[in-house]
C-alpha cells in the first residue's frame, strides 16, 4: 500500500483532485480502522506475544528436562520420583511415610511420640568469644531426620525471616524519612542483586574472615581475631541469603509504601486513632501484600540456593540445588530432573498459596498520594531520640552485612601481597587494548550487559504488566495462570540452562534433519526477559488487585478500550510500582550468569558477569577487578534508571 | 569432506521477537583409521578448550595460535570454550548435533570414563594415528591415562598437594597425621561433586586406603573438624588467604602464583603426605567427527613439541607432559614448582563404574542428613 502512496502526489496524476482526496480518505480510515484494532485487541495480542515467548524460551526447555524424570525409553514411569520420595536422605522421616503410605496409626504415633518426647530446660549460654554467660532456654527435641529437603526448607524459612528483618527496617527509614541522598541510596539498594555468588563469598570471607576487614578494625583497639565465619556457618550463609534478599524485600515494600494513600491515614487519624493504630490498621494492611511478595520471593530464591551454602557453608549446609548440580555434571539428568521437579512443585504451591491469599485483599485505594516524609535528623537533639537511634544502629549494621562485603571487593581489587597496586586494573585495560577475538574483553563486556539490561527492561515490563491485568480479578483461574506464570522463578536455574542448551542451542529437531536453533543476543534478551517479568507482576499486581475497580469501569463506560483505561487510567497509579519492576528486571538481567553463558557460547554476546567468571583462573585480581567494574557499572545505571523512572512516577 | 555444512540457515521463527534459525546439519562418517579428514598441514581446526587456557592472565591459548599458525602457515586454529565443558560435546554427540570443534584440550581421565558410560565403549573421540604423531614417545612414563581406546595424550599435568602455613602448622607427614589434634579444625578442602582439586584429593585417599575403608577415614578427618568447600577459588581466595585455617587442599605450584603475587612464603608451603602427590594429567583428544582430522593430529604433535611443552607448562603453571631432555623451563619455575617424591593417579579401569558411587557415598555422608 506505501509503495502506492507517493504516486498520488505526482503532478502528472491524471486522477482528479477529489479522487485523490477521497482516496486518501479512504487510506486514513482504514488505517483509522487498523490502529482502532490494534487498540482494541492491544492486550490480547501482548498476551499472545508473552505466551509465545514463554513456549519458547521456557516451557519448551524445561519441559525437555522435566521429561528425562518421566519417559524411560519410550514409556512413562514414576519410577525416579518413586526412588527419591522413599529415600530418607533426600526427605528424611517422610520416607517412612512414602513407603507405606496407608499405615496411619503407625505415622500418627511417630508424630505424637516424637512430640511427647520434647523438653524445655533452663541452662546458660556462653556468649562465644566474649565469654559472658547468658540464661537462655533449652529445647531439647529428639532428633528428626530432615532428610535434603527438610533442611533445604528450614534454611530458606530461617533466610526468609533474616532477610525481613534486615529489609523491612530499612524500608521504613527509606519510606518515612527524608534525607540527604535518600533516593541514590534507595537506587542502590538492588545492587546486591547482580553480583555473581563467587563473589559474594569472597566478599564476605574478606569482610568476616580471620584476616578480614572487621577483624583488622578490631585488631586496631586490640581485640580479636575472631573467626566469626566458623562459630556457626549456617548463621553466615543466612546472613548471606540476606545480603541477596533483604535489598529486594525493602524494595518492594517501599513501592507499596509510597503508594499508601496519605488521605486514608488522615481519615483514621481524625477519627481518634492514635499513630500507632492508624499504622497497624491502614497502613499495614496495604503493605502487606507486598512484604509477603517479598517473603515469597526470599522463600523460593534461598530454598534453590546455590553457590552459597557451599561457599560460605560447606557441604554439611548441602541443599537440593546442589545434588541437581552434582546430577547434571555427571549427566544423570533422570535424577537432576526428578529433584528439580519436586522443587518446583513445593514452590509453585507455595506460590499458589500465597496468590489465594493477594487475590483475597481486594482493597479500594484510589489514588497512590504517600504521606509526606519527615527529615530524619531535624536538629542536633533529636539524634538522641530513642527512635533515631534505633535507626543509626541499623545503619550501621546495614553498613557491615551490605556495604562490608562490597567495599571488601573493591578493596581486594586493588591489592596484592605486597599492599596497594593497580596492575589487576592494568590486566582489563591491556586485555581491551591488545587481547584477541577469540578472548573476552571488558568493554564488550559492559556494552553487552547494558544493551541487554535495557533491552530486558523494554521486553519484561510489558510482559508483566500483562500477566498483571490478565490475571487479577480473574478468580481462581487467574490464580492458576499468575501461578504457572511464576515458573521461571520456582524451575532450578541449573536445570533450566541444560534445558537451554539441548533445547534452543543443540535445536530441536524437525523431521527431515532439520533444527531449529535459537541462541545469540536475541536470545539472551527473551531468556532475561523471562526470567525478569515475574518482578514486575510480583510488584505491579498488589497495586494493581488494590485499585477500585469502579475507575476501570467508568472509563469503559465511557468509550475506553481496556487497553486504553489500562494505559490511561491504572498504570499511571501504580507507576511505583512498575518503576521498582522495571528497575528488577535491569538488575535481574546484568546480574543473570546461567543462562547467558550458555546462550553466547560461540559468540560475543557476554556480559560482565560472564567476563567475571572467565577471568577467575589461579589468580583472583582480574576477577576482582572485572567485579569492582560490574559494581561501578550497574550501580551508575541503578540511579540513572531510578531518575528517569521517578519523572514517570511523577 | 562434507560434514558440518550448512545446508540453509533461513531465518525464522521471529514469533514473539525470538529470533530462531533452521539449519541443515550432514552429520557426516566419523574418521576411521588411515582415512582422516583433510590435510595435514592446511586449513581450520577448532579447538575447543576450558576459559582460563584463552582468558587468564597469560594464558596458554594465545601463544599457542601464534606459534601454531607460524609453524603451519597454511593452517589457522580457532579457538572456542564451552561452559559445562567435555559434556557439552558427549551432549552434542548424543543429540547428533554437529560438534562445532575438531580438537578438546583438557581432557581428564574421569571424562573418559564418563563418555564411555554415555556413548558407549571408545566414543567421542577416535583413536589417536601414532603413525602422525613423532612426539608423543616423548611423554613421561607414569602420565598415561589408561585409556584402552588410545583416544588421548596427557599434555601437562598437575599435582594435587597441601599447602600450609609453616608458622602454624607443621607439614603433615602422612594422612593419618591429620587425625591428630595438632590438625584439629585446620585443613581446608573441596567438594568432590564439584571440583577437581576436591574429587582428586577424595581419589588420593581411595588409593590410600582403599575402597573399603576410605569412608571412615573421612568420618575421622570430619571428627578432627575438616571443612568442605564448594571449590578451589572458594577454599583458597575465599577462606584460606583470609586466614581462616592454617592448610588447603591445592597445588604443587601454589608457590609460582605465591611469588608472583608477592605474598609471603611462610604461608605457601608445599607438603607431600605419604610422600606422594596426587597427579592429575590433562588430555588431548581428536573428535571422531572432526572435520580435519590430519590437521588437528598435526597440533596435537605440535602440543609436543620443547617450546610449547615450556610455554604451556609454564602460562598454565602445569608440570610438562615429556621427560625433563626434552624441555627447558625458566629457573624461577623450576624453584617454585614442586614435584612429589611420588605421584599416585587412580586410572581409567577402576574409575569406570566406580567413581560416581565414591563420591555419592563420600557427599552422602558429608551432608549428616
Amino acid at each position: 500500500m506505501s509503495d502506492d502512496e507517493p504516486r498520488h502526489d505526482r503532478p502528472s496524476d491524471t486522477a482528479t483532485g477529489r479522487d485523490v482526496t477521497d482516496r486518501t480518505g479512504v487510506e486514513t480510515a482504514r488505517i483509522e480502522a487498523v490502529t482502532a484494532w490494534i487498540e482494541r485487541h492491544a492486550l490480547t495480542l501482548l498476551a499472545l506475544a508473552t505466551a509465545a515467548t514463554l513456549a519458547v524460551m521456557l516451557y519448551v526447555p524445561v519441559a525437555i528436562v522435566f521429561a528425562e524424570a518421566v519417559v524411560d525409553r519410550g514409556s512413562v514411569t514414576l519410577a525416579s520420583f518413586a526412588d527419591v520420595l522413599s529415600d530418607p536422605f533426600f526427605v528424611g522421616e517422610l520416607a517412612t511415610i512414602a513407603a507405606d503410605p496407608l499405615a496411619l496409626s503407625d505415622h500418627l504415633a511417630g508424630i505424637w511420640g516424637w512430640l511427647t518426647a520434647i523438653s524445655i530446660s533452663a541452662t546458660a549460654v556462653t556468649v562465644p568469644g566474649i565469654g559472658i554467660s547468658i540464661p537462655w532456654f533449652a529445647v531439647d527435641t529428639p532428633s528428626l531426620r530432615l532428610g535434603l529437603f527438610g533442611f533445604t526448607a528450614y534454611q530458606a524459612a530461617l533466610s526468609t525471616f533474616a532477610s525481613l528483618a534486615l529489609g523491612l527496617p530499612a524500608a521504613a527509614v527509606l519510606a518515612k524519612y527524608d534525607f540527604r541522598g535518600r533516593r541514590t541510596i534507595r537506587s542502590l539498594t538492588i545492587l546486591p542483586f547482580v553480583l555473581p555468588g563467587i563473589l559474594v563469598a569472597v566478599g564476605f570471607y574478606a569482610t568476616f574472615g580471620r584476616a578480614g576487614t572487621i577483624n583488622s578494625l578490631l585488631g586496631v583497639v586490640g581485640l580479636g581475631p575472631y573467626p566469626f565465619i566458623e562459630w556457626n556457618p549456617l548463621a553466615i550463609v543466612i546472613v548471606a541469603h540476606a545480603f541477596y534478599n533483604a535489598p529486594l524485600i525493602a524494595r518492594v515494600t517501599v513501592a507499596a509504601w509510597e503508594a499508601v494513600d496519605v488521605r486514608s491515614v488522615e481519615t483514621a487519624r481524625s477519627l481518634g486513632a492514635s499513630r500507632r493504630r492508624a499504622f497497624v490498621d491502614v497502613v499495614l494492611p496495604q503493605l502487606r501484600p507486598a512484604i509477603l511478595a517479598g517473603a515469597l520471593l526470599t522463600f523460593i530464591f534461598t530454598f534453590m540456593t546455590f553457590p552459597i551454602v557451599l561457599a560460605l557453608g560447606g557441604l554439611e549446609l548441602a541443599t537440593v540445588e546442589v545434588w541437581i548440580y552434582d546430577r547434571v555434571s555427571r549427566l544423570a539428568l533422570t535424577e537432576a530432573a526428578t529433584l528439580a521437579i519436586l522443587e518446583t512443585v513445593i514452590s509453585l504451591g507455595l506460590t499458589y498459596a500465597y496468590l489465594r491469599y493477594e487475590s483475597a485483599q481486594s482493597g479500594l485505594s484510589a489514588t497512590g498520594s504517600p504521606p509526606p516524609r519527615e527529615p530524619l535528623f531535624p536538629n542536633l537533639r533529636s539524634v538522641v531520640s530513642p527512635r533515631r537511634l534505633a535507626i543509626v544502629g541499623y545503619g550501621l549494621l546495614a553498613l557491615v552485612v551490605f556495604v562490608g562485603p562490597l567495599a571488601s571487593l573493591v578493596l581486594g581489587s586493588v591489592t596484592d601481597g605486597s599492599g596497594f597496586t593497580l596492575r589487576h586494573y592494568a590486566f582489563l585495560l591491556d586485555r581491551q587494548l591488545e587481547g584477541e577475538s577469540f578472548q573476552t574483553l571488558p568493554v564488550r563486556a559492559i556494552v553487552n550487559s547494558l544493551l541487554f539490561g535495557l533491552a530486558t527492561l523494554l521486553v519484561a515490563v510489558p510482559m508483566g504488566v500483562v500477566v498483571s491485568v490478565v490475571t487479577t480479578r480473574a478468580g481462581r483461574s487467574g490464580t492458576v495462570v499468575d501461578t504457572l506464570a511464576m515458573l521461571p522463578l520456582a524451575v532450578s536455574g541449573i536445570v533450566f540452562g541444560i534445558g537451554l542448551l539441548q533445547g534452543l542451542v543443540f535445536g530441536i529437531s524437525l523431521p527431515g534433519g532439520w533444527r531449529l536453533q535459537v541462541t545469540g543476543t536475541v536470545a539472551i534478551v527473551a531468556a532475561h526477559a523471562v526470567a525478569a517479568y515475574p518482578f514486575v507482576t510480583r510488584t505491579v499486581s498488589p497495586q494493581l488487585d488494590d485499585l477500585d475497580p469502579a475507575l476501570v469501569e467508568s472509563a469503559r463506560a465511557l468509550g475506553a478500550s481496556r487497553g486504553r483505561a489500562l494505559l490511561d487510567v491504572e498504570l499511571p497509579l501504580v507507576a511505583s510500582a512498575i518503576v521498582a519492576g522495571a528497575a528488577f528486571a535491569f538488575a535481574i538481567s546484568i546480574g543473570e550468569f546461567s543462562s547467558t553463558v550458555i546462550l553466547a557460547t560461540g559468540s560475543d554476546a557476554y556480559t560482565m558477569p560472564v567476563a567475571v567468571e572467565r577471568y577467575l583462573g589461579r589468580r583472583s585480581g582480574p576477577a576482582l577487578a572485572m567485579g569492582t567494574v560490574l559494581l561501578a557499572v550497574t550501580a551508575a545505571s541503578f540511579v540513572v534508571v531510578d531518575r528517569v523512572g521517578g519523572r514517570f512516577e511523577q | 569432506m562434507k560434514r558440518r555444512t550448512f545446508v540453509g540457515a533461513i531465518g525464522g521463527g521471529t514469533l514473539a521477537g525470538v529470533a530462531g534459525c533452521l539449519t541443515r546439519d550432514e552429520s557426516g562418517s566419523p574418521n576411521s583409521g588411515d582415512d582422516l579428514s583433510g590435510s595435514p598441514k592446511s586449513g581450520t581446526i577448532t579447538v575447543a578448550t576450558y576459559d582460563s587456557m584463552i582468558d587468564g592472565t597469560d594464558p596458554a591459548g594465545t601463544w599457542l595460535k601464534e606459534a601454531f599458525e607460524e609453524a603451519y602457515p597454511d593452517a589457522t586454529l580457532e579457538w572456542t570454550t564451552a561452559e559445562n565443558g567435555l559434556n557439552h560435546y558427549i551432549q552434542r554427540e548424543a543429540q547428533d548435533a554437529s560438534l562445532e570443534a575438531d580438537v578438546y584440550l583438557g581432557v581428564n581421565v574421569d571424562d573418559l570414563a564418563r563418555i564411555d558410560d554415555e556413548l558407549g565403549d571408545g566414543g567421542l573421540f577416535l583413536e589417536l594415528a601414532d603413525d602422525r604423531l613423532d612426539r608423543t614417545d616423548r611423554i613421561r612414563d607414569g602420565l598415561a591415562m589408561g585409556d584402552p581406546h588410545g583416544r588421548v595424550r596427557p599434555f601437562d599435568t598437575g599435582y594435587i598437594s597441601l599447602v600450609y602455613d609453616e608458622t602454624v602448622v607443621d607439614a603433615p607427614e602422612t594422612f593419618d597425621d591429620l587425625l591428630d589434634p595438632a590438625y584439629e579444625g585446620t585443613l581446608l578442602a573441596q567438594n568432590a561433586q564439584a571440583s577437581d582439586p576436591g574429587q582428586a584429593f577424595l581419589l588420593w585417599t581411595i588409593d590410600a586406603y582403599g575402597e573399603d575403608d576410605y569412608l571412615e577415614y573421612w568420618n575421622d578427618l570430619a571428627a578432627n573438624d575438616v571443612r568442605i568447600l564448594k571449590d578451589w577459588t572458594e577454599s583458597y581466595y575465599g577462606a584460606y588467604m583470609e586466614e581462616e585455617r592454617p592448610m588447603v587442599v591445592s597445588y604443587s605450584t601454589d608457590q609460582v602464583f605465591a611469588a608472583a603475587e608477592g605474598y609471603d612464603m611462610s604461608r605457601h608451603q608445599i607438603a607431600f603426605p605419604e610422600g606422594q602427590g596426587y597427579a592429575n594429567p590433562e588430555g588431548v583428544g581428536v573428535f571422531d567427527r572432526a572435520s580435519n582430522a590430519a590437521l588437528a593430529h598435526t597440533f596435537v604433535d605440535f602440543l609436543f613439541s620443547s617450546d610449547a611443552q615450556a610455554e604451556i607448562a609454564q602460562r598454565n603453571v602445569q608440570f610438562p607432559a615429556v621427560a625433563p631432555e626434552h624441555v627447558d623451563l625458566a629457573d624461577d619455575f623450576d624453584q617454585y614448582a614442586h614435584e612429589p617424591p611420588e605421584a599416585v593417579t587412580i586410572g581409567y579401569d577402576r574409575l569406570r563404574g566406580n567413581l560416581d558411587g565414591w563420591v555419592e557415598e563420600w557427599a552422602r555422608d558429608r551432608t549428616g542428613l
